[in-house]
């Protein structure tokens, strides 16, 4: 516990008199000016847009009109609102199905990668290619790849004799595509999150483990993993966060399929919450009714990423007490 | 053997294996050869697509949607880009978006590690519920903000300049998390109280102990505030007024149409615009190999 | 202290939100104009959707004016951008192009000029008359210019219909399938004998026998027409529905997978606007020659084509209306097609002699075909609540792969479509 405020200024817990008070306050100052950029940006750019759309779910609009208040009937709506719930489970089973061999995968790379083998250089820009392909290109390549009578994928599966599969057209198949479109875009981004932050561990640590005769998988769970923790935490949440917000992929692969623009492929298979959004807000311009579902994943997201954080922090707490004692 | 990275046998404690794994690096070759063929199969998929684009920024439209699909590249690159530079002004485009990019990048990576390190390593009155505010930030919906946001930028008499695409986002929660994070994992609380002994103070405490030890993290962000900055569209998009003032994604987005755009002139232009963004990567990378937590520590 | 101040901020931010909301979002105070050139007029549009030749011209100045015109290309999604910069009331063209979706802008129809106040009404008569009324509002404005149209006709391989022993010229095609029972009949011997199917997917046809029928989704006060008895859009659905069931719809729903099965010959027609003939021609090379056009069952449609609209906001109405007017004129969209291949709105243009067709059909003139069908094309009202009618089409995908049977399928979609206008105040 004390270890983690050794390098804190002594915080007086005796402070009655506000002026003292004041005067501790002060005493932080430079910590109050290092974080004031983020809020005095947010209170500038952030607050206003932040109202207006809270105002807008209490509104009817399309976005050039007149508005009508309606109170809570955009919630109303939105509660009973079928597609909003196929959104949502949509959402959860490709958000759970990529996230998982996702950071899974990203971590091994980054472990691999980290250790001295040739052509390592190669290999890293090799992950990093999928985040930056542009995503027109994506549109036509993935397109070709799960169409169904002529695709490559489909084709692979002929050659092996087994059944082809409608991917870009079955319930399941279009969820299955989606995920791998995740896993194929975000894996390598996120291991070059890991080997950042595995560079960044003391290499005494390692050392130490190595005297000790560890192996390279007791010295992955025992000093890697533990000392990765916090930006495991900070892949996990931002991989919840991204993942409830999917939109970019099932926009791109199914964007015209299912008859319909931007409703994500036959019966609409592959709508996510965000999409959903964007298609009711820019597709339908029900502008108030795409603000309370963008609030109400506000409120899905935030109850998710409060039990990760629990769920992970709790273990680093513990961490940090392991990795000091390993480090001693 | 015991070099193999999925051996799950434990083995600390064992007195036996004192010696076995002197190094993490030094391995069998048919570990070595398991590990290559598992980049190299991962690389080849990941490379894939991109190898497509680039097939797909030499052909013409008729060859993109031939039957069978051709995997191979064509001869119409010089064709495409000549079409490309006819329709948009590309190099004044790539040179708006290397300097929004660039000042993005520079100053998101000079705010948010200064919050960060503040965060990460001091205590201060309200810094949990400051944080989780940060946080909450982070879950905001953004997309239906376009509108309130235009405006915003129409009172600020900001519509059509870069700082309408520079200024909202130069300190952002992403990043301030993400640094606070690395910050955690790698600076050690004994470095910054030994720098609080030396009597350095909070920013020089900044610059010589928290920026050299969130190199890696820091090029990550760096290069990841690059990107998206590149690629963003939307946004540019509504904001950006001026045909003289134009960026990347938005000069590449005018060259649709609704029935029949000449995709070898948009693929080439997609392909022309994620070039810049290797060697972004390749230069800033490099700050995930130099470890150099460990000379931080002896200094 | 710093309470108090906070408190004070929030308050200022929700009053400002109140404020805007209560002013109808007009930016108060910013720019109204994108250029701050007096004698500048710009217009919006998207890539292809002008003659570049014409807006060169027109950059030297709009003829009888003393005004020029400046092009600002914006993407396919220029919706987003013209919706948000009239919300914000900052920052809008002096014109703007808009696409066939112009009834989406019917209910912000004040944000647009009457150009009847400009004289609008004498050019009618150089125009097809339904193009003309498409851009006319319920209220009877005339706010969207006619620009281009998409006449429509039955696209089909004839070497591969001759293969199947099938009436292969377009008269003899024309002839032999004069309703849509006749089609589907075609259609299935053409399945049985060529193993291809007739169009790619049952939405397509659903939406062209729509785009063909002087009778659409709602009526011109936007009541409901879909579930009186034999209405346009049950039958419509009963089409698309047999032609799934019969195997004349081939499936294929991703872009890669539709030219391929043009290509390849497993799909050997398509029902659409005369536009797609530029499709083909760019996509499909090396099917010249092979493609024929035959007309569809019943009346041609009408499928895309766009508009021209002038912001109340113009700069100078009558200069953007000069402009409309001179390269609107039959001469200007004549060149206009030979530039960009838009389709004349201006039955004139087909008769200067000046354009130029394409040798693709063979033997047959395309320019002809469709000139043709644009005289013959119903008038129709589209009314701006057909963006909430997707669920037809979305139920019509699920009967297509067979994970729904017709009748349920057309009873949720109904169902769907009422509860999403019940909720938009339409019902």
């Amino acid at each position: 516990m004390a270890a983690t405020t050794t390098a804190t200024v002594p915080a007086t817990r005796s402070a009655a008199a506000p002026v003292r008070r004041r005067r501790r306050l002060l005493s932080y100052w430079p910590q109050y000016v290092a974080i004031a950029p983020f809020y005095l940006l947010f209170l500038a750019f952030g607050l206003f847009p932040i109202l207006f759309s809270i105002y807008l779910s209490f509104n009817e609009w399309d976005g050039v009109g007149e508005m009508t208040f309606v109170g809570l009937g955009q919630y109303q709506y939105l509660v009973a609102d079928p597609r909003f719930w196929n959104a949502v489970s949509n959402t959860f089973i490709i958000w759970i199905g990529s996230t998982v061999p996702m950071l899974f995968l990203a971590l091994l790379l980054a472990f691999l990668l980290h250790q001295s083998i040739r052509f390592k250089g190669a290999y890293r820009v090799a992950f990093f290619l999928p985040n930056v392909t542009s995503m027109v290109a994506m549109a036509i390549v993935f397109g070709s790849v799960f169409s169904d009578s002529f695709g490559l994928a489909n084709g692979f599966l002929r050659w092996l004799g087994s059944q082809e599969i409608g991917w870009l057209t079955e319930s399941w198949a279009i969820k299955l595509t989606l995920v791998l479109m995740v896993i194929w875009r975000w894996t390598g981004y996120n291991a070059i999150i890991y080997l950042a932050g595995l560079q960044a561990i003391p290499t005494e640590l390692y050392d130490a483990a190595k005297v000790d005769g560890a192996s390279t998988w007791r010295i992955f769970t025992s000093v890697t993993v533990p000392m990765l923790r916090p930006v495991i935490l900070f892949t996990v949440i931002t991989s919840t966060i991204g993942g409830l917000s999917l939109f970019t992929e099932p926009q791109v692969l199914l964007a015209n399929s299912g008859g319909n623009e931007n409703s994500g492929g036959p019966g609409e298979a592959g709508m996510t919450i965000v999409l959903y959004q964007y298609n009711q807000a820019f597709t339908q311009f029900d502008f108030g009714y795409g603000s309370a579902i963008a609030w109400a994943l506000f409120l899905i997201a935030a109850v998710f990423s409060i039990i990760n954080w629990r769920l992970v922090r709790e273990r680093e707490g513990l961490a940090d007490r392991r990795t000091r004692r390993a480090g001693r | 053997m015991s070099g193999t990275i999925l051996d799950t046998t434990p083995r600390l404690g064992d007195p036996g294996q004192q010696r076995a794994d002197r190094s993490a690096v030094r391995r069998s070759l048919a570990g070595r050869i398991a590990i290559h063929v598992g980049l190299a199969l991962t690389a080849l998929i990941s490379v894939f697509p991109f190898y497509w684009l680039v097939a797909m920024a030499t052909q013409s439209t008729a060859e993109i949607f031939g039957y069978p699909t051709r995997l191979l590249p064509g001869d119409q690159f010089g064709v495409n880009v000549a079409n490309l530079l006819d329709s948009v002004d590309l190099l004044g485009a790539l040179l708006n978006t290397i300097f929004v990019a660039l000042a993005s990048a520079v100053l998101v990576m000079f705010f948010d590690s200064l919050a960060a390190f503040a965060f990460a390593k001091f205590d201060f009155p309200g810094k949990d519920v400051l944080f989780v505010l940060l946080l909450a930030t982070f879950l905001v919906p953004g997309s239906l903000s376009l509108v309130p946001s235009f405006i915003l930028m129409s009172w600020l008499g900001w519509v059509g300049g870069f700082e309408a695409l520079i200024v909202p986002g130069m300190a952002n929660a992403f990043g301030i998390f993400l640094l606070r994070q690395f910050a955690a994992a790698s600076i050690p609380d004994s470095l910054v109280e030994a720098a609080r002994i030396d009597g350095a103070g909070f920013f020089r405490t900044y610059v010589h102990v928290a920026l050299p030890m969130l190199r890696g993290g820091l090029a990550f962000l760096g290069i990841f505030t690059f990107v998206a900055q590149w690629n963003d569209y939307v946004w540019p998009l509504i904001v950006m007024v001026d045909p003289q003032r134009q960026v990347l994604q938005t000069a590449l987005q005018s060259l649709n149409a609704i029935y029949n755009t000449d995709y070898g002139m948009v693929m080439a232009g997609a392909l022309i615009s994620v070039v810049p963004l290797i060697v972004v990567f390749l230069v800033g990378a490099r700050h995930f190999i130099s470890n150099i937590a460990a000379g931080a520590l002896k200094g | 202290m710093a309470r108090l101040s906070r408190r004070r901020l929030l308050g200022l931010a929700s009053a400002g939100t109140a404020a805007l909301a209560a002013g109808g979002l007009s930016g108060c105070g910013s720019e109204v104009s994108l250029s701050s050139d007096p004698h500048e007029l710009v217009l919006w549009l998207w890539n292809r959707s002008a003659s570049p030749e014409l807006l060169a011209e027109s950059a030297r100045g709009i003829p009888g004016t003393d005004f020029r015109l400046r092009a600002d290309y914006i993407g396919t999604t220029f919706d987003t951008k013209l919706r948000t910069s009239l919300a914000a009331g900052a920052y809008i063209p002096d014109l703007t192009n808009i696409n066939s979706n112009n009834s989406l802008y019917f209910p912000a129809e004040d944000q647009f000029l009457d150009l009847y106040e400009l004289g609008a009404a004498e050019l009618e008569r150089d125009f097809y008359p339904w193009k003309w009324s498409l851009g006319e509002t319920p209220t009877g404005r005339f706010c969207f210019f006619p620009l281009d149209i998409g006449p429509t006709g039955f696209f089909y391989r004839q070497d591969i219909f001759e293969r199947a022993g099938l009436p292969s010229e377009p008269d003899e095609v024309s002839a032999a399938t004069r309703t849509w029972d006749e089609w589907i009949e075609l259609g299935e011997k053409l399945r049985r004998d060529a193993d291809a199917g007739m169009v790619q997917t049952a939405a397509q046809l659903f939406n062209q026998f729509l785009n063909a029928s002087p009778e659409r989704y709602f009526d011109t006060a936007d009541r409901p027409l879909y579930e009186q008895e034999g209405s346009a859009v049950r039958q419509a659905w009963d089409l698309a529905v047999r032609a799934v069931q019969t195997g004349v719809v081939t499936g294929a729903s991703s872009t890669t997978d539709q030219n391929a099965a043009w290509v390849s010959g497993r799909t050997a027609g398509q029902v659409e606007g005369a536009w797609w003939s530029e499709i083909v021609v760019d996509t499909a090379p090396e099917t010249a020659g092979s493609w024929r056009i035959a007309q569809q069952p019943g009346p041609p449609g009408n499928s895309g084509g766009s508009f021209v609209a002038v912001p109340r906001t113009c700069k100078n109405p009558e200069a953007a209306f000069a402009w409309i007017r001179w390269a609107q004129s039959p001469q200007m969209q004549a060149r206009t097609f030979n530039d960009v291949q838009l389709f004349p709105s201006t039955p004139e243009s087909f008769e200067l002699g000046v354009m130029e067709s394409s040798d693709f059909f063979g033997d047959q003139d395309p320019l002809e075909f469709f000139s043709e069908a644009a005289q013959t094309v119903p008038t129709t009202f589209i009314s701006t609540h057909e963006s909430k009618v997707g669920a037809f089409r979305t139920e019509l995908g699920l009967v297509s792969n067979g994970s729904k049977e017709p009748e349920r399928a057309w009873e949720d979609a109904v169902t769907e479509v009422n509860r999403v206008l019940r909720k938009r105040g339409v019902l």
